[in-house]
C-alpha cells in the first residue's frame, strides 16, 4: 500500500510538461476565450513592441493551471519560453485560468523598473478586473495588455499609442476601454472625408476619380494586416524573470 | 640511445601539459560554479533585505488609521532587524530561520491591522504596498530555488571523481542547501484576547 501510495505521489511531482508557444507568439489562447479581432490586436501591438523596443509581451490563456502556483506557472512559462531579448531581460507573460478564475502578471528582471509589481496590479485593477468580472475575458484581457505595452514604449522613452494615459496620472480607478460609439463614429468621419474628397475632386478630372477608389483599397490593405496569416515566425528572445509581478483572483 | 630520452620527455612533457590543462579546467569549472552559487546567494539576500525595507512604508501607509495595532507590530520591527543582521552575516540557516519568522510576524500583523480597519483594504496605497509585498515574497522564493539548484550542480560537481581530488586539493567546499524550517514558517498563534 505505502509502495503504490509512493508510487503514484512520484507520478505526480513528475514535472507537468508545459505548452509550446504558438505561431503567432504573443497570443496563446489556449482556452479559446479571445475574440478573433482582439487576438490580432494583441498580435499587432505586441510585434510593434518588440520591434521598436525589443520587449516582449505575451498573453496566455490556459482552462486549468495543472495544479501548479499561477506565479509558478506564468514565470515558468516566460523562462522557457524564452520571453524577452537575451541580454535585457524585458519580456511580459500575461497569464489567465479560465477554471481558476485567476490572473497573473509575470515582470522579466529587465521591466521590473516600468513595471513595480504595485503598478501591475494597478493595471490589473484598472482594465481588466471589470471585465473579468463580467466573464468578459477577451475585453479585460486586450485591455491589460495595451496598457502593459505602453508602459513598456514610456519606459523606452517611446510616446504611447491610442492617447493611452499613464496608470500613474490616472486620478481614480475608471476603465480606460475605447467605447464601441467612438470607434464608429470615429470610422463614420473618416469614410464621410473620404466621400467628400470624391465629391469635390472626382467632379474636376478623371484622374482623381481614378485616385479615389485606390484610396479604398488603401483600407482594405490595412484590414489584410489584421488576418492571421502574417504573424508566424515570432520567439522567444531568451528573457529570464525573477518572480516579479502581480495576480489577481476574481 | 640520444633519440629515445628525447621521446620520452616529449611524453612526459605531453602527458603534463593534458594533466595541467585538465586540472586547470576543472578548477576554472568550480570557480564559475562558485561564482553562481554567490550570485544566486546575493540574490536571496537582496530581495530578503528589500522586503525588510518595505515595512516602513507599510507602516507610513497604516499609520493614518489612528493605533495601527501597536501590540503585534513590536514582532515585526524585532524579526525586521534579525533580518538585516543575518543577510550582513551573510550564513544561508540563519537567514531562512529569520526570514521566516518575518514572514509570519507580517502576516500576523497585517491580519490584526486590516481585521481593525477593513477600510484599509480599499485604500489605493495600501493595495500598492500589498502587491509590492506579495511580489517580494514571490522573488525570494525564485531566488531560492534557483540557489538550490546552482548549489546542487556545483556539490555533485565537486564530489565527482576525478575531479574531487582537484577540488580537495583546493578547498572547494560544498555549498549549504536552503531549507525552509517547516516549523518557522507556521505561523505561532497569538492570543489577543
Amino acid at each position: 500500500m505505502i509502495l503504490v501510495l509512493s508510487l503514484t505521489s512520484c507520478g505526480k511531482e513528475k514535472k507537468q510538461a508545459l505548452p509550446n508557444a504558438t505561431e503567432r507568439f504573443f497570443v496563446n489562447d489556449f482556452a479559446e476565450i479571445l475574440t478573433k479581432d482582439d487576438a490580432d490586436k494583441i498580435c499587432t501591438a505586441g510585434a510593434a513592441l518588440q520591434k521598436q523596443t525589443t520587449a516582449q509581451a505575451v498573453v496566455v490563456t490556459v482552462e486549468d493551471l495543472d495544479g501548479k502556483e499561477i506565479d509558478d506557472y506564468a514565470l515558468e512559462l516566460g523562462r522557457n519560453w524564452g520571453v524577452g531579448d537575451k541580454e535585457k531581460n524585458n519580456g511580459i507573460v500575461v497569464l489567465l485560468s479560465e477554471s481558476d478564475r485567476e490572473i497573473y502578471i509575470s515582470v522579466g528582471y529587465g521591466l521590473e523598473g516600468a513595471l513595480p509589481d504595485s503598478k501591475t496590479g494597478r493595471i490589473i485593477d484598472n482594465y481588466g478586473i471589470p471585465c473579468f468580472e463580467n466573464d468578459n475575458f477577451s475585453a479585460g484581457l486586450t485591455g491589460i495588455y495595451n496598457a502593459v505595452v505602453n508602459e513598456v514604449y514610456i519606459e523606452y522613452g517611446i510616446t504611447p499609442q491610442d492617447n493611452y494615459i499613464p496608470i500613474d496620472l490616472l486620478p481614480e480607478k475608471q476603465v480606460e476601454s475605447p467605447s464601441a460609439g467612438k470607434v464608429l463614429i470615429s470610422w463614420l468621419i473618416l469614410i464621410a472625408l473620404v466621400a467628400l474628397y470624391g465629391l469635390i475632386f472626382g467632379r474636376r478630372g478623371g484622374m482623381f476619380i481614378f485616385g479615389a477608389p485606390r484610396f479604398y483599397g488603401g483600407f482594405g490593405g490595412h484590414n489584410n494586416f489584421n488576418g492571421g496569416g502574417g504573424f508566424g515566425g515570432f520567439s522567444g528572445g531568451g528573457g529570464s524573470f525573477g518572480g516579479g509581478g502581480a495576480g489577481r483572483k476574481f | 640511445m640520444k633519440k629515445k630520452g628525447l621521446i620520452i620527455l616529449i611524453a612526459v612533457a605531453v602527458v603534463l601539459v593534458v594533466l595541467i590543462s585538465s586540472v586547470a579546467s576543472s578548477y576554472n569549472g568550480f570557480v564559475d560554479k562558485q561564482e553562481t552559487v554567490n550570485k544566486a546567494q546575493s540574490n536571496i539576500e537582496i530581495q530578503l533585505q528589500r522586503r525588510a525595507d518595505l515595512i516602513p512604508n507599510f507602516v507610513e501607509t497604516v499609520k493614518g488609521y489612528s493605533d495601527y495595532e501597536q501590540s503585534t507590530f513590536t514582532a515585526v520591527t524585532e524579526a525586521r532587524s534579525a533580518v538585516t543582521k543575518a543577510v550582513d552575516g551573510g550564513d544561508v540557516a540563519a537567514q531562512a530561520e529569520a526570514s521566516a519568522q518575518l514572514d509570519s510576524a507580517i502576516d500576523i500583523w497585517v491580519n490584526a491591522v486590516t481585521e481593525a480597519y477593513p477600510e484599509l483594504k480599499a485604500d489605493k496605497q495600501y493595495l500598492a504596498l500589498q502587491d509590492e509585498l506579495a511580489g517580494t515574497e514571490n522573488r525570494i522564493a525564485v531566488a531560492r530555488k534557483d540557489y538550490n539548484e546552482v548549489v546542487q550542480q556545483y556539490n555533485v560537481s565537486i564530489r565527482k571523481f576525478p575531479s574531487n581530488i582537484i577540488a580537495g586539493i583546493f578547498g572547494f567546499d560544498k555549498a549549504e542547501l536552503f531549507e525552509a524550517d517547516e516549523s518557522a514558517q507556521k505561523a505561532p498563534t497569538v492570543d489577543f484576547s
